[in-house]
């Protein structure tokens, strides 16, 4: 593949093979002990079905691999790849910082992953359904209903309402971790606006830019169809036909953290980027204020917290938001996604009950596992976890991005001190997990210039629309770039990989061909730098 | 297409329009300061007027630092507090930009980008410290690179032509001011000699008069990027008259008042065309082309020199005017809670 260089910011680079591979790109690398690592096996040689894959990353001298990660960089920076950092009042932007070498997941691991997230967001969306309706789960008592109900974000202004299209997770973000022993667990479930899928698709680009040698190689799940199968979910729970709908993206604004996916998906998609100033509501129907006067809105793909949408419905003193935006909905006038009230089924304190609900609503086991969990509502719990605090890790069910938790092994006695006052005081807020020792993988130290191993994670990103479910291949790998640290989050310093899934054997094309609606497909993407083919597979390795 | 969208396209083209004129003024003067032979501050005054910051920069410097071209230079290209020197007009072109980043096209928004990013960058002061021309030069070049990838790059649709209606509502202020102050500034040269002189005096003094006006005439076509053009139209016979006439009435020229009102008035009829009663944006297409009639009707009458000025402060109210227009229009510039009444859906 010809990727042709353009300007400063891009320029492909031939790997070198060098004489002496001992001295190449994982020279010297040494797992983590009592950590599971992705790439290399506990005897120190690469994982089999990602030998081809490593020996060529392995070949890269780490002079042109600091060279290549330089290059990755200032192209995410030109690019503005960027997210805002609140605690800056000038409001400054900074890139998310990308390590170039990939964390690879086999065709095996992958399969088992998209049966388990599947069954695992058809699950909730039926407990969501469920508690927005009969609460059948609630009135057997397989769920306690003090707990559901008791949730801050259990939204009793929904309550009896059917989304329109009947789906309430659009758009999931599900926490996956690996354990020493190899198996994938669920860590957390994000189904009101989960964030991150444009650095998957970006540092995927950078990737195809900056190692299309290796990725032609590898064998690598395309991810570029995301947009347009966004879209299409979208469009299939149009209260209006799928060709006369106008389907727009909401965000807060360019002072946002997220502002960049925001415009990212709203650009990848071809859909308009509205704030909510452009939006108003009469006789229960959504318009948006154009240069040509009011045009019907149909479907919202909102990027703001449901307190925000509608101060008639939520927040009376805020100004942001739609006035009457809830009724429109209500009225089955608008379809929004995700749907307002989803938070209650993500709730930490929910949580440990989702195998349940999985058990519950669809007679099956469920495929992936869990971290066990302390509710500190329960007064057994309770005593544990304030009795074993420097072993646990206690998080409120209501902070996210790494807020609020208290990582026991690592806390001082005051810390503790401070979060035993807090369970005590609010024990519905608190939950508490045994400490996993996360999976690493190879990552680049540009000091030592060399690999090391940091611990990382997954978010798996899965669309529903009205015909069910489909799973983005990969999804965003979190790292902790700094060494020791357990934290990911991109607001604590961590980074992020590009994530490769390898094909199976025999697997040459997408098993789901991408569709051909108005706005879909592979052109939808138009960010590829000339010279690469957008949107095709690459090149089959025989 | 979204008013507020339409407004950042808007303001979009004017940064960068703003941008661009400033650095070839900025590159202009310093040019003119090294040849002609007049007071420093009669070269830089007339760049923080242009500017429209005469009141902010005596507050800051006092008027007399004018005679420094560095600090104006400086405090043009870069002071943070200056709302109009080129970092801040960068600033909010690259803000606009970002906040309609999937309107405009990804290598007008990476172009936007990595000029704000240069000029925040070290070597961006460096260049500014080691070679000027250079750095005006990447001003201009990159901007202009901007503009010319609006016109490549993007379709030719509603937003293509708010981003230009900005531009050129933007370069008839910028020709108008530059043309108005340097003619203010001319007529404000030294008195005619006295008749006691002789006549061997009186001549030397007015062959260096000629020479310093002409040295103006011929950096205010440079200022509007007219002087090739002009050379060519009047085959070198450089007057006051001739330059004014061009900078104002000359069809063909892409930065004349009447070249720029003409596109503005074509641009705002694709917009919103003549015969579409039903919409907004009915006030202003009338206004601006009641001023593109103006224009043309003094275009065709003998030319008089001293109702330069007074043309001039007419073409600046009425595009000031014309662009409150649109703002309230079209941009939705109205107070924030009016729901406008639904007319379609």
């Amino acid at each position: 593949m010809a990727h042709g260089p353009r300007g400063p910011s891009s320029g492909s680079f031939t790997p070198v093979l060098l004489e002496n591979p001992g001295a190449g790109l994982f020279a010297g690398y040494t797992p983590l002990p009592g950590a599971y690592d992705e790439l290399f096996g506990r005897d120190g040689a690469p994982r089999p079905e990602f030998l081809r894959t490593a020996t060529l990353l392995g070949a890269l001298a780490p002079n042109e691999f600091a060279r290549a990660q330089h290059l990755a960089e200032l192209a995410l920076l030109n690019q503005g790849v960027t997210f805002s950092v609140y605690a800056d009042q000038r409001g400054a932007e900074k890139i998310f910082p990308l390590c170039l070498i990939p964390r690879m997941l086999s065709a095996a691991d992958w399969a088992h992953m998209e049966r388990g997230l599947e069954q695992r967001v058809r699950a909730l969306g039926l407990f969501l359904d469920d508690v927005y309706g009969d609460q059948r789960i609630l009135k057997e008592e397989r769920v306690p209903r003090d707990l559901v109900l008791g949730s801050g974000q259990y939204l009793k202004q929904v309550h009896g309402l059917r989304p329109p299209g009947g789906v309430r997770i659009h758009i999931a973000g599900v926490d996956i971790i690996r354990d020493p022993a190899g198996t994938f667990r669920v860590l957390e479930d994000n189904l009101r606006t989960p964030s991150g899928v444009s650095y998957v698709l970006e540092n995927r680009l950078i990737s195809k830019r900056v190692l299309p040698h290796l990725l032609d190689k590898a064998r690598v799940q395309r991810v570029d169809h995301y947009p347009a199968r966004l879209a299409e979910t979208l469009r299939s729970v149009s209260p209006a036909s799928p060709s006369g709908t106008s389907a727009v993206v909401l965000t807060p604004g360019p002072y946002n953290s997220a502002y960049f996916e925001h415009s990212f998906l709203a650009r990848t998609m071809g859909l308009e980027l509205v704030q909510a100033p452009d939006l108003f509501v009469d006789q229960d129907q959504v318009f948006v204020r154009t240069t040509r006067g009011p045009r019907r809105v149909h479907v919202i793909y909102r990027r703001i917290d449901e307190a925000f949408l509608d101060p008639e419905a939520f927040r009376p003193d805020s100004l942001l938001g739609v006035r009457g935006l809830m009724r429109a909905y209500a009225a089955g006038n608008v379809a929004l996604a995700n749907a307002p009230g989803n938070g209650v089924a993500d709730d930490k304190a929910v949580y440990p009950f989702v195998p349940e609900m999985i058990r519950y609503y669809l007679g099956e086991e469920p495929v992936l596992e869990q971290v066990p969990t302390y509710l500190c509502m329960r007064d057994d719990d309770r005593r544990y976890v304030l009795d074993h605090l420097d072993q646990l890790v206690v998080k409120a069910v209501d902070e996210a991005g790494g807020y609020g938790m208290l990582m026991g092994p690592q806390s001082t006695a005051a810390q503790r001190d401070e979060f035993r006052a807090r369970i005590q005081a609010t024990p519905r807020r608190y939950i508490a997990q045994h400490r996993i020792e996360l999976s690493t993988s190879p990552t680049w130290d540009p000091t030592a210039k060399t690999a090391v191993p940091r611990r990382l994670d997954l978010r798996p990103y899965v669309l529903t629309g009205r015909d069910g479910s489909w799973v983005l291949p990969g999804g965003l790998t979190r790292v902790a770039l700094v060494a020791g640290s357990y934290v990911v989050n991109s607001s604590q310093g961590g980074g992020s990989k590009d994530t490769w899934v390898l094909k199976g054997p025999g697997e040459n094309a997408q098993r789901t061909p991408s569709v051909g609606a108005p706005g879909a497909g592979p052109a939808a993407v138009n960010n590829d730098p000339p010279g690469a083919a957008p949107g095709s597979d690459p090149p089959e390795a025989p | 297409m979204i008013s507020r969208v339409a407004d950042h396209c808007f303001w979009f083209g004017r940064y960068l329009e703003r941008t661009e004129n400033m650095a070839r003024i900025l590159a202009v003067t310093q040019n003119l300061a090294l040849d002609a032979e007049i007071p420093t501050q009669q070269c830089w005054l007339p760049v923080i007027i242009v500017a429209g910051q005469k009141a902010h920069f005596g507050a800051e410097h006092g008027e007399e630092a004018a005679a420094d071209g560095e600090l104006v230079q400086r405090y043009m290209s870069f002071d943070e507090d200056n709302p109009t020197s080129l970092r801040s007009s960068i600033s909010a072109a690259r803000w606009n930009a970002r906040s309609i980043r999937e309107v405009v096209s990804l290598e007008v928004w990476e172009t936007v980008n990595e000029l704000h990013l240069w000029v925040n960058s070290e070597e961006a002061r460096e260049e500014f410290r080691s070679s000027r021309y250079a750095f005006y030069r990447r001003v201009r070049q990159l901007t202009q690179l901007c503009l010319g990838l609006t016109q490549s790059t993007m379709l030719n649709d509603t937003p293509l032509d708010f981003i230009w209606l900005g531009v050129l509502l933007e370069r008839v202020g910028q020709t108008a001011r530059t043309l108005d102050v340097h003619h203010h500034a001319l007529t404000n040269l030294p008195p005619p000699p006295p008749s006691e002189m002789s006549a061997q005096a009186q001549g030397a003094l007015r062959r260096q008069h000629r020479v310093v006006e002409t040295a103006l005439w011929l950096s205010l076509l440079r200022a509007c990027s007219g002087f090739e053009p002009f050379m060519k139209l009047n085959q070198g016979q450089v007057s006051e008259q001739a330059v004014a006439q061009f900078l104002l009435y000359e069809p063909r020229f892409p930065r004349s008042i009447r070249h720029c009102v003409h596109a503005a008035f074509a641009r705002l009829c694709e917009i919103r065309p003549p015969d579409s009663v039903a919409l907004p944006g009915g006030e202003s297409l009338e206004r601006l082309q009641l001023l593109h009639q103006w224009v043309a009707d003094r275009a065709t009458e003998a030319f008089d020199p001293m109702a330069v000025h007074a043309a001039l402060t007419h073409v600046v109210d009425e595009t000031a005017m014309i662009c409150d227009g649109i703002g309230r229009e079209l941009l939705g510039y109205g107070p924030p809670d009016s729901n406008p009444t639904v007319t379609s859906q």
